[in-house]
């Protein structure tokens, strides 16, 4: 079935491609124009690599799922090292009692949950330090300190953790029950340091939750299967993300000069030529922003962080000597900063040469060349996972209303990451749902 | 007018609103920003105490003219 629908995917994309091709030709040959040529060429070369990259990470991913269910045949029963859960916590008085009673029901037995109190000025510690204690054979610690930002509190309780393998998960994520049992089996291999797990919305009470949702399925998980296929997934989010302790320690821990602590630890461990793994069926939930203007400020921390991480390790950037390193950042620089600048040039462009001669077809093309894959990526997540058939439909206008917003936010991020504007880490605020 | 046309024009007309749309929602996430920062450059008694390690201060009385 899947393989069918990346056929299907492939021929369709061509086929469109084609149409949008034929117009952009025409649109060429109708301007006297040099930059509008120039521009012309460059969409049609900028629509390709983008069309290309999904097809390969459908591709990718489809491997991945057959790798996956070759490896696992011969699995270690005795293989049980000590996992360490850690929940950094600030203000999550709301969520922190759920987020714990979801751990404890993990059916991995030999687990540490730490609590770690980042200092919050609400009840998080009081409330979570009656947990403390051993529940379902599983040890429960509560730790705090002064204030001093998610980096530090995540460091300072992997010094003090008890486990062989770490796993960050954030105080409002919902962890499936065989989420970490799912996740140690990749640990058998000596050479994995880290595995990521999926991360879904839990909260799709609105259009905007729904639009994540589908993101989230299919811009994420999608394609960190993929990247997995290579053993080079480039972020471990925060919600679920279980490390090798020693690697975290090889690679100097968590660092504090960016927003991005994941990203920068991930790109870390792969310069030191750690390999890094995802669980697809290992889930998280996590709620997502129900409103546009805390989305906006997600999404423009996440991409200055990003960037922060990519400029740290810039070096690489034109020196291939540690070449998989080198790609993973200039794929990470194309995804922050090329697609969203090029995705906004294209609109503007559309709708200059839409004024200029009338509406045009192209429009139509490119809309459909996105939904295209959009829908086959959702499509292919809904067949791999349990999530609602129903955020398929939702591809339709994902492309043309979310990811064109979320684009700007982009766009504004980096031009203030550029020229260093001072920011903030700020608190989203949760509701518990 | 036939579909393709009727649906090209639609999709410029999402496209002209969502990135009008998104402009102003990104200005006004970050004016909301800035006055977030500027009602937090008040801080409590509390929070002020904390930060000096507990240590009381005691204000004179003066008289205002």
């Amino acid at each position: 079935m899947r393989i069918i629908l990346f056929f299907v995917t492939a021929i369709l994309v061509g086929i469109v491609y084609i149409y949008f091709f034929y117009d952009l030709k025409l649109a060429f040959d109708s301007f006297q124009n040099g930059f509008i040529n120039v521009s012309i060429v460059f969409i049609a070369f900028f629509t390709f690599i983008i069309i290309f990259r999904y097809i390969s990470f459908l591709f990718f991913s489809l491997m991945k799922t057959a790798q996956k269910t070759a490896e696992f045949r011969f699995n270690d029963r005795y293989f049980n090292p000590r996992v360490t859960i850690i929940v950094p916590a600030y203000g999550e008085e709301v969520t922190i009692a759920t987020s714990i009673k979801s751990l404890v029901n993990q059916t991995y037995k030999n687990l540490e949950i730490l609590i770690m109190d980042d200092g919050s000025k609400d009840n998080t510690y009081k409330i979570a330090k009656k947990f403390e204690g051993y529940y379902k054979g599983k040890i429960i610690k509560v730790l705090t300190k002064k204030n001093g930002g998610k980096s530090r509190a995540l460091n300072f309780a992997i010094e003090r953790c008890s486990g062989e393998l770490v796993m960050c998960v954030d105080a409002d994520s919902k962890l499936e029950d065989d989420a970490v049992e799912l996740m140690v089996r990749y640990f058998q291999d000596k050479e994995i340091s880290a595995v990521a797990g999926s991360v879904f919305v839990s909260n799709t009470n609105n259009i905007l939750t729904k639009l994540q949702a589908l993101e989230y399925i299919e811009g994420l998980n999608m394609v960190r299967n993929g990247q997995a296929w290579l053993k080079l997934v480039n972020i471990i989010p925060g919600p679920i993300g279980m490390f090798r302790k020693s690697a975290i320690m090889e690679v100097g821990r968590y660092a504090h000069d960016t927003f991005a602590e994941d990203a920068d630890l991930t790109l870390k461990l792969i310069e030191r030529g750690h390999k890094i793994d995802f669980e697809p069926d290992a889930i998280a939930k996590t709620e997502a922003p129900d409103e546009l203007l805390i989305l906006l400020k997600q999404r423009y921390r996440w991409t200055r962080g990003i960037l922060q991480a990519i400029r740290k390790h810039s070096a690489h950037l034109f020196k291939f000597t540690n070449f998989n390193f080198s790609v993973v950042l200039w794929y990470m620089l194309f995804e922050a900063i090329f697609w969203p600048f090029m995705d906004f040039f294209v609109n503007v462009f559309l709708i200059y040469i839409s004024l200029s001669q009338g509406v045009n077809t192209l429009l139509v093309y490119w809309w459909l060349l996105f939904t295209i894959v959009d829908i086959s990526g959702a499509l292919y997540c809904i067949l791999i996972t349990n999530e609602k058939k129903t955020l398929a439909f939702y591809a339709v206008f994902y492309r043309l209303y979310f990811i064109s917003i979320i684009n700007i936010a982009k766009i504004f991020a980096t031009i203030e990451e550029w020229f260093n504007i001072e920011m903030s880490w700020g608190k989203l605020e949760r509701k518990g749902i | 007018m036939n579909f393709i046309a009727f649906l090209s024009f639609a999709v410029l007309v999402i496209i002209i609103l969502t990135l009008v749309f998104g402009m102003g929602a990104y200005f006004l996430y970050k004016i909301r920003e800035r006055q977030r920062r500027k009602g937090s450059d008040v801080i409590t008694y509390e929070e002020f105490l904390d930060e000096n390690g507990r240590k009381y201060m005691f204000f004179d009385e003066v008289k205002l003219k």
